[in-house]
């Protein structure tokens, strides 16, 4: 089980960003990826990218935390795109009818 | 290592179980969690179920910890006891089974049959509220919760048997 999360920030260019999660999303460790994602949600980047290769387990925080992004794309018109995702967590998002809300991509970014 | 969160642990013989019965008294806080999910590793593992039904587990196990930490402690510590035990269902099916119990001012005034009923069927993804509670009654076999004078009893029991078939329809 880990518990301490990280992060690893790649802006690609002023519109494209990738934010690389390590760790456990829990209702104890989403409040630093809402760190982690609320400035990219108020700068006016176009995509937003969150690669969940290295995230094991996630919990309703995580998702409730994603759905920040959700409703920043909604809004801005931008995309906020998930990829890697586990069989674990994408069997949460499967259980909670939200894999076909969020944008998520096969494979890493 | 020892946490802190545990204030007291006790393994008993249980009638219908071959495994005993885990019972741990704990001080909610964000510790329990790493102890919690180490319980359920062990039992999940002893139910011989597979890592996607394990971590199916340790989600509703999580989430209803958290929901008793968060909403009848309001996050500040309390008294939790936990048992976990794998039985025998009066049809005599093999189950997993977990109790909380919390000590809080306030009964949960909520209703899990209803929450077990819509599923995660109407969803407004928009709005996460409440999806822990929803989580947790999609992926246990039953919930059940219980109002009492000094505080609420929780169980979540997932049957083992027919494990290949994992809830869901997969």
């Amino acid at each position: 089980m880990d518990t301490s999360l990280r992060f690893e920030r790649v802006d690609k260019d002023d519109n494209h960003v990738l934010l690389r999660v390590y760790g456990d999303v829990t209702i104890h460790t989403s409040p630093r990826l809402r760190e982690q994602l609320k400035p990219l949600l108020n700068a006016s980047i176009r995509e937003i990218r969150v690669a969940l290769d290295h995230v094991g387990f996630m919990d309703s925080s995580g998702i409730a935390t994603l759905v920040e992004g959700l409703q920043w794309a909604r809004q801005t018109g931008g995309h906020f795109i998930l990829s890697g995702l586990s069989e674990n967590v994408r069997d949460v998002f499967e259980l909670a009818k939200l894999d076909t809300v969020f944008e998520i991509e096969d494979g890493s970014a | 290592m020892v946490s802190n969160c545990i204030q007291d642990v006790s393994f008993s013989d249980c009638e219908s179980s071959h495994v005993g019965k885990l019972c741990l008294q704990m001080n909610c806080n964000s510790d329990c969690i790493h102890v919690l999910r180490s319980m359920v590793a062990v039992m999940t593992a002893r139910a011989g179920m597979a890592e996607l039904q394990s971590n199916r587990v340790a989600i509703a196990v999580d989430e209803l910890f958290a929901n008793i930490a968060a909403h009848a402690y309001n996050g500040k510590p309390g008294r939790v006891e936990f048992e976990t035990w794998i039985g025998n269902s009066e049809d005599g099916c093999q189950e997993l089974v977990f109790n909380f119990r919390d000590y809080a001012s306030a009964g949960w005034g909520g209703n899990l049959e209803e929450i077990m009923k819509a599923g995660t069927e109407v969803h407004d993804p928009l709005s996460p509220g409440g999806l822990g509670l929803r989580l947790i009654c999609s992926v246990a076999d039953r919930c059940e919760h219980e109002v009492c004078a000094d505080g609420n009893r929780w169980r979540l029991i997932f049957n083992i048997n027919d494990r290949e078939q994992l809830k869901g329809g997969e």
